[in-house]
């Protein structure tokens, strides 16, 4: 009994004397990131579709799947938008003075890239797009200087805001014309309703010096182009939702159209593929690959899922590879280096999936990545 | 035939609504200088003509397949406390809308449907459905089913439902 009672006594001692052999842990501090991004980190944006007040963005680290950290922004969201040095982060995001009611505020956040912090913000009109999230519903000039927001109420307009001295510049009307697709340092472009595009330039204080609306360069009756173009250099790529590319020059004022290609063949299109998904579209800009999420499916599945990623040389314009996904996918993405990934997500089923975006070898998911993932960028 | 009386009602209440919904089209459509007049069109020669005694429907209006959903995206206000041509309580519709054209299978016949988002509330976060016929991108508003049409109601972009209304039959050229 005696010696049970001792054993007991040693057992029950025995945390105590562990505890205080190791030293104690100071309160958690932030994390703060690398000054310099990793090409193969990749922004996720999240409408939070049941929830849409509460808006996020997460940033994944692609070659190790770890989560580094998140930004809350707010009701409606889009996406957060990168400049090409990546030294801040400019977020435009909606608030309501009670939740979803009350006076609404439409700002651009300012963060910072290392601690993930608001560090300013910039109110601008109360009339932000709101939409099923596409990465050309604000942009930024080539030179980072000016951040243009698109405006539907549903009159439609832009406004301008200069990031360098964080201030509204102002708004001007873009009637029958949508998104903002940059094509210069104090230049972008507009898609009208009728297939032209509108040109926008702005002098060195923000302010719109000119309007140029150009001709139509498809037929919005017969073979539209989806809104989720993609920039190649000074060429944007259009792609229909029957699978035709249409490449258009902006490097001057008034925009250039080429010449138009298919992204499938006879035997392809007899099969049913089409392009669709919500980020359909990724480029690869050093080597000129286009990257199409592509399905098998009838008319109007332009928003479907997809398995499939096909490559194409924008150069050539002709396909270079077909890569088969782990799992369906509604978005992907290119990082921009040499050794670039590829990313892709499905807005049902939150998990990354990291690929090879040369050999389109399937390399990590990662799994919980919010709730209605939309949209994936790279720095 | 409950849901011929909720019909009629919503009419009734619809013509107030269609004044200021028509006066709000013909000012965008100013505005539209140049723009592509072919969205708008269904939605004047829909609100123009004669109004055609409703529709013989079945289905589920419950269920996505539901023929009046062809070009809806969101959650069903039949699932939310509405039905499918009402909001729940305490949301208010938005005016302005998107439109699509439902083939109904009782008759065979084209039906111009207006989806009017249900606002005020948060996501109601039942019954999700996403059907594309028709649907257009954005630079083509009208038919784009992936705009918060809440943006053009008196409480803002808070979205709660969508509802499908159906306007008057569809003509050969506006489908």
């Amino acid at each position: 009994m005696l010696r049970k009672l001792i054993l007991l006594i040693l057992v029950l001692s025995l945390p105590a004397a562990a505890a205080a052999e190791v030293v104690s842990e100071s309160r958690p501090e932030s994390v703060v990131l690398p000054a310099e991004a990793n090409p193969h980190w990749v922004w996720v944006s999240d409408i939070v579709f049941h929830h849409m007040a509460d808006g996020k963005a997460y940033l994944v680290d692609g070659d190790s799947g770890k989560f580094l950290g998140m930004l809350s922004t707010g009701m409606g969201f889009i996406a957060p938008a990168l400049p090409s040095d990546y030294s801040e982060i400019y977020s435009p995001e909606i608030y309501f003075s009670r939740g979803i009611r009350g006076e609404r505020t439409d700002v651009i956040t300012f963060y910072d890239t290392r601690e993930l912090k608001p560090t300013g913000e910039v109110v601008i009109p109360p009339r932000r797009f709101a939409a099923m999230p596409t990465l050309n519903y604000s942009s930024i000039t080539d030179d980072n200087r000016f951040l243009v927001v698109y405006n539907f109420t549903p009159a439609q307009s832009v406004s301008v805001v200069d990031l360098k001295e964080r201030r509204l510049v102002g708004e001007t009307e873009t009637a029958g014309c949508a998104l903002v697709l940059p094509s210069g340092d104090r230049r972008f472009n507009m898609l009208c309703g009728d297939g032209a595009l509108l040109t926008v330039t702005l002098d060195d204080q923000g302010e719109v010096v000119g309007k140029h609306r150009g001709e139509p360069f498809f037929d919005p009756a017969k073979d539209w182009v989806t809104e989720k173009a993609v920039r190649w250099g000074d060429t944007w790529i259009f792609v229909s939702f029957n699978g035709n590319v249409y490449p258009v020059d902006v490097s001057g004022e008034i925009p250039i159209a080429g010449k138009t290609w298919s992204m499938f063949s006879d035997a392809e299109r007899d099969e049913s593929w089409r392009p669709g998904g919500i980020q359909h579209l990724a480029v690869h800009q050093s080597s000129g690959r286009l990257y199409a999420l592509v399905h098998q499916g009838e008319v109007f599945t332009h928003k479907d899922p997809g398995m499939d990623v096909w490559v194409y040389d924008l150069e050539k314009q002709q396909q270079l590879q077909k890569i088969k996904l782990n799992d369906i996918a509604t978005s992907i993405q290119v990082s921009k280096d040499d050794a670039p990934l590829m990313f892709s997500i499905f807005i049902g089923n939150p998990t990354l999936d990291v690929y090879d975006a040369i050999s389109g070898k399937h390399l990590r998911s990662v799994g919980e990545i919010g709730f209605t993932p939309t949209l994936l960028q790279t720095p | 035939m409950k849901w011929l009386d909720k019909f009629s009602e919503n009419s009734a209440r619809s013509v107030a609504r269609q004044s200021s919904r028509r006066s709000f089209i013909a000012r965008v459509g100013t505005l539209m200088v140049g723009a592509a007049a072919v969205p708008l069109l269904p939605v004047a020669r829909a609100s123009e003509s004669t109004r055609p005694a409703a529709p013989t429907e079945t289905g589920d209006p419950k269920s996505c397949d539901y023929w009046r959903y062809c070009a809806i995206d969101g959650f069903l206000c039949d699932c939310c406390g509405g039905s499918y041509n009402t909001c729940p309580p305490g949301t208010v519709v938005s005016p302005i809308t998107w439109i699509g054209t439902c083939t109904n299978p009782v008759d065979g016949k084209d039906y111009i449907v207006s989806y009017n988002d249900c606002c005020g509330k948060s996501s109601c976060g039942r019954c999700l459905c996403t059907r594309n016929e028709r649907d257009r991108p954005v630079y083509q508003p009208f038919l784009s089913n992936d705009i918060n049409w809440c943006a053009g109601s008196s409480v803002d972009i808070a979205y709660n439902c969508s509802a499908a209304v159906v306007l008057g039959l569809a003509t050969e050229e506006s489908g």
